[in-house]
Formats: structure tokens, sequence, C-alpha cells
């Protein structure tokens, strides 16, 4: 006989959202690890080009970009040949983007198993973020060959590229959790945000180098989150240096942040969403 | 006497409905200027009070729309009530939709997995059972394949074997009783009953009263979201049979 007694659910429980979010991602780890993979192979398995399908899109129009800024405008980024500066930037950018999307729309695609059985829906969010972070650092993969193509090196700065990594991840994550709530509700709130997004990205010096910014726009780019994180990429991918202090604190701030406010807001909203998926 | 297993009280759950709800972000700025917005709810549940004891089996009948699978996706934890409050003690297993998050490009084996973390197990607890999971559904030779290739019978074969592979306090089941060949009900039902037998409580949704007779010790009769009766099951059985509830 089941000897356990313990309460399993209890509807009126003190709701601690953000405490007891943490605690569901943890408890469904090996959960979020299957969603990954299954995020991964369905996405390769079947198709011809396998994971190169993912590096199509950033190869293609870093190609693009390098042809009409680097060659027409001819752009020049000192220290760091110009197909390298764009070809990190573009990365970075798809990353948040590919996160903010997958995780944004996971609620709505994953409706079928959340009205059926009780899952802590945030762990879609977050596996589908997850996916998108492992698709980045499989896309260092040409960025490394360019670097050493170019004679920039490999400097030792690489080691530390996690922090970055698992900052945009956050930022992608809890951005993607906001979009998710409203996704709901409404289904043009992802078209809407691949547009934004979009825009995001022209704020973001990935194309052009900082210098050419007079100087009564820069505060728009400083206010970008994105460039700080791009600046701190960029300088332990192939600078070899830190980027300044306040680079860091905005990066990791907006970070815990966006996480934080989007588990809040949508665990709270959680009770409205499940009701109309 | 120990605890219930479920005590449910005064339990009431609104859906908005969907026509009164602006589907996107255009059309609900467009309304809210002209001050058009406003929802209708429906409620699919409403003042539904019940215990379920340890052992017990509770049949819950009632017309289409009587908000009988609203009750178990309750009960399962997976809709919050708008009012009232929900306590269920132990374990359960949800059987509301055998196979939930099956994907149809993954193969048995790889399904077995995600559904059985999906319920909330082990990963690695489930890669143990997988054999005996394969050989309760009849499906040993099958597991490599990708599901997109499987009959609608061996798919419910593969879910009824994963969820019910492990013993729950309760076991909450809608209408998943009824699927597959005569043989595999009668093998499904086995299962459930040495269940019943050795402890676990069950929460049946179905319109086979025939079923609900036998095998249920107390029934709920369900209409228009309110609990109109609920006692032995001859007698609630057969006044649902006359209509006189």
């Amino acid at each position: 006989m089941p000897a356990n007694s313990a309460v399993y659910y209890d509807s009126d429980q003190a709701r601690r959202p953000l405490l007891s979010e943490m605690r569901n991602l943890w408890d469904y780890r090996d959960l979020v690890r299957l969603l990954v993979r299954r995020d991964l192979t369905v996405r390769y398995k079947r198709s011809t080009l396998g994971v190169w399908w993912t590096l199509l899109n950033p190869l293609l129009t870093t190609l693009i970009l390098w042809m009409v800024f680097g060659n027409f405008f001819r752009f020049e980024t000192p220290g760091v040949p110009f197909i390298v500066y764009l070809l990190s930037g573009i990365l970075l950018v798809t990353f948040f983007s590919q996160s903010v999307i997958a995780s944004g729309s996971a609620i709505v695609n994953n409706a079928g198993i959340l009205s059926k059985v009780f899952v802590p829906p945030e762990v879609f969010s977050f596996s589908a973020a997850v996916a998108a972070a492992v698709n980045f650092v499989i896309s260092l993969i040409p960025l490394v060959i360019l670097q050493l193509a170019n004679g920039l090196g490999i400097p030792w700065t690489v080691v530390l590229i996690p922090i970055p990594v698992l900052s945009l991840l956050a930022l992608g994550a809890g951005v993607g959790l906001l979009v998710a709530s409203a996704a709901v509700f409404f289904f043009d709130v992802l078209d809407l945000t691949a547009v934004l997004l979009q825009l995001l990205s022209y704020l973001t010096p990935t194309f052009y180098p900082i210098t050419i910014v007079p100087d009564r726009f820069l505060w728009v780019i400083y206010l970008n989150p994105l460039y700080s994180y791009l600046v701190v990429f960029r300088g332990f991918m192939y600078e070899g240096a830190f980027a300044p202090g306040w680079n860091f604190a905005y990066m990791v701030g907006s970070a815990l942040a966006a996480l934080l406010v989007g588990i809040y807001v949508f665990s709270r909203s959680w009770r409205n969403l499940i009701a109309v998926l | 006497m120990s605890d219930p297993v479920i005590e449910a009280r005064g339990i009431g759950l609104a859906y908005r409905l969907a026509r009164s709800r602006p589907g996107t972000l255009k059309e609900f700025a467009v309304r809210s200027l002209r001050k058009q917005i406003h929802y209708e709810q429906l409620w699919a549940l409403k003042d539904v009070t019940f215990r379920v004891d340890r052992g017990e089996v509770l049949g819950v009948i009632g017309p289409n729309g009587a908000g009988k699978s609203t009750l178990m996706k309750v009960i399962a934890r997976v809709l919050p009530p708008t009012e009232g409050r929900v306590v269920v003690r132990g374990s359960v297993a949800p059987m509301i939709e055998l196979g939930a998050g099956f994907n149809a490009e993954l193969t048995g084996e790889e399904n077995v997995l995600m559904y059985g973390t999906l319920l909330g197990r082990d990963r690695d607890h489930m890669q143990d059972r997988l054999p005996a999971i394969a050989e309760w559904a009849g499906l040993e030779n099958f597991m490599d394949v990708p599901i997109r290739s499987y009959s609608s019978g061996m798919l419910a074969r593969l879910g009824f074997s994963v969820a019910t592979d492990v013993q729950p306090d309760l076991l909450v089941v809608d209408e998943v009783l009824s699927v597959g060949d005569a043989v595999f009900q009668q093998k499904s039902r086995a299962r459930i009953t040495s269940m019943i037998e050795s402890g676990t409580s069950v929460v049946l949704v179905t319109h086979d009263l025939e079923l609900v007779a036998g095998l249920a010790t107390k029934v709920m009769y369900l209409d228009g979201g309110h609990n109109k009766g609920i006692g032995p099951p001859d007698e609630i059985v057969a006044a649902y049979r006359d209509g006189l509830l």
C-alpha cells in the first residue's frame, strides 16, 4: 500500500512565485535536459543540412552584410578584421532573438501537454532558451575558424565566455516568459516581438563600428542592453580583454532583472493563462 | 481514519469565453479604444464539494459538458480553481489523455522517457523501467521506431503502460478505459483493479454506467457544473438513468 500521505497539492498554498518556481526548475531538471535534446534532435534529425541549418541564417546574413558594409561602404574596425567583428555580433544577436522567440512560443506550442498534465510551465520556456544557447555554442565554430584564418588566434579569455552566454540566456528566458504570457492571449504578439527584435538588432553595433555613431546618439546605443553583452563577448572572444566595468554591471544586472521579473509576472498570470490555453 | 486523499470544498472554475475575448493585440487595442471590452464568464464548475478516502473509487457521471473533465483537471493540478479549495494527499497519476506530449518524430523509447519525466518521475528510474513498460504494452520490437508509424492502439497501449507503471496514491482516469480492443480493455481494467485492491484511490470519469456500477464505491452526478448528488453507485446511477436528479 502506498505510504506517502504528504500533501501533494493544495490549491490554497501560500504562493511565493520566485522561490517555488526556482525549486520547480531544479526538480524538473531531467525534463529540461530531455526537452533540450528533443528540441535539437527533432530539428536536426529530419533535415539533410543537419546542424548546418542553424548556421545557414547567420552565415548568409554575415556574408551579405560583409559585402555591403565591408566592401561597398568600407566600414573600418581597427584591430580586428571586419568579418570577425561582424560575425561575432550577428551570432550573439541571433542567439538573443532565437531565445526570446523560442521561449516566448514554448507555452503556446506545448498547450496540449500543459492542459493535460501538471508540469511547471516555465520548464518549457526555459528549455527552449537553453536549446538556443546550445545552438549558439555550436555556431561559435565558424567564428573560431575565421579568427584562426585571420591570424587573430584564440585568447585565453575564451574560457570566460560562459559568463556572457549564461547572462544572455537569463535575459532571453526572462524576456521570453513575458512574451509567452502575452502570446497566450494574443497570437500576434510573437510577430510583433520579431519586429521589435529586428529593430533592437539595428541599434546594436553588429555591422558598424561604435566609432561612427555621433555623440548625440551614443546614449541610445549605451541604453540598449545588448550592446553591453556584445562588448563583453567580443572582449573575451578575440580581443583577450575585459570590457569596462559598467558593461559588466549592466549585463549581469539586466540579466537578473529580466529573469526575476519574467518569472514573477509569468507565475502570477498563470492562473489566467491556463484557463484560455 | 486517516486524512482523505482528496478534499474539495466549494470548488468553482470559470472560463473566459473565447467569443468575447480579443484574439490579437490589434483587436484588443481597437476594442479598448471603443470601450468594447467585456468578458463573458462560463462557470464550468460551481460549488462542488466532496471527499475521497483512501481506497475509495469515485465515479463521476453526467451528460457532455457537465464539467467532468474540468473537475479531473482541477484534481490533477492542471487547472487552479477560481474559487474554493482542493487538497490532494499523496502521489497522483493523471490519466486525462494517454501519451500527452508524445512526439511523432521521437522513438517509442525516447517518448517513454519523455512522458515519464513529464509525469514527474526520475529519468534514471524510467530508464530502468523501460523493458517492463515495453513488455506490458506488447511493443518490445517497436521501441526504437519513431512513433509516427504506430497505430492508435499501439499509442494507447504505450501511454497506458507508462501512466500505470508506478502505483500512485490516486489515479485520475478520464475515459481512457474505453480505448483499444477488447483484449487490451480487459488487461488495462485488470491492472486498475489490482491497484485498487492494494490501496490506490481512483477518480473515474466515464459514460459507461456498467463500468461505474461495477468499479466505483461511490458516484457523483455532475450536471451544468453542479454536484447533483453523491452516494452509493446503484442509487445515483439508477437516478441518473431515470432522469430524476
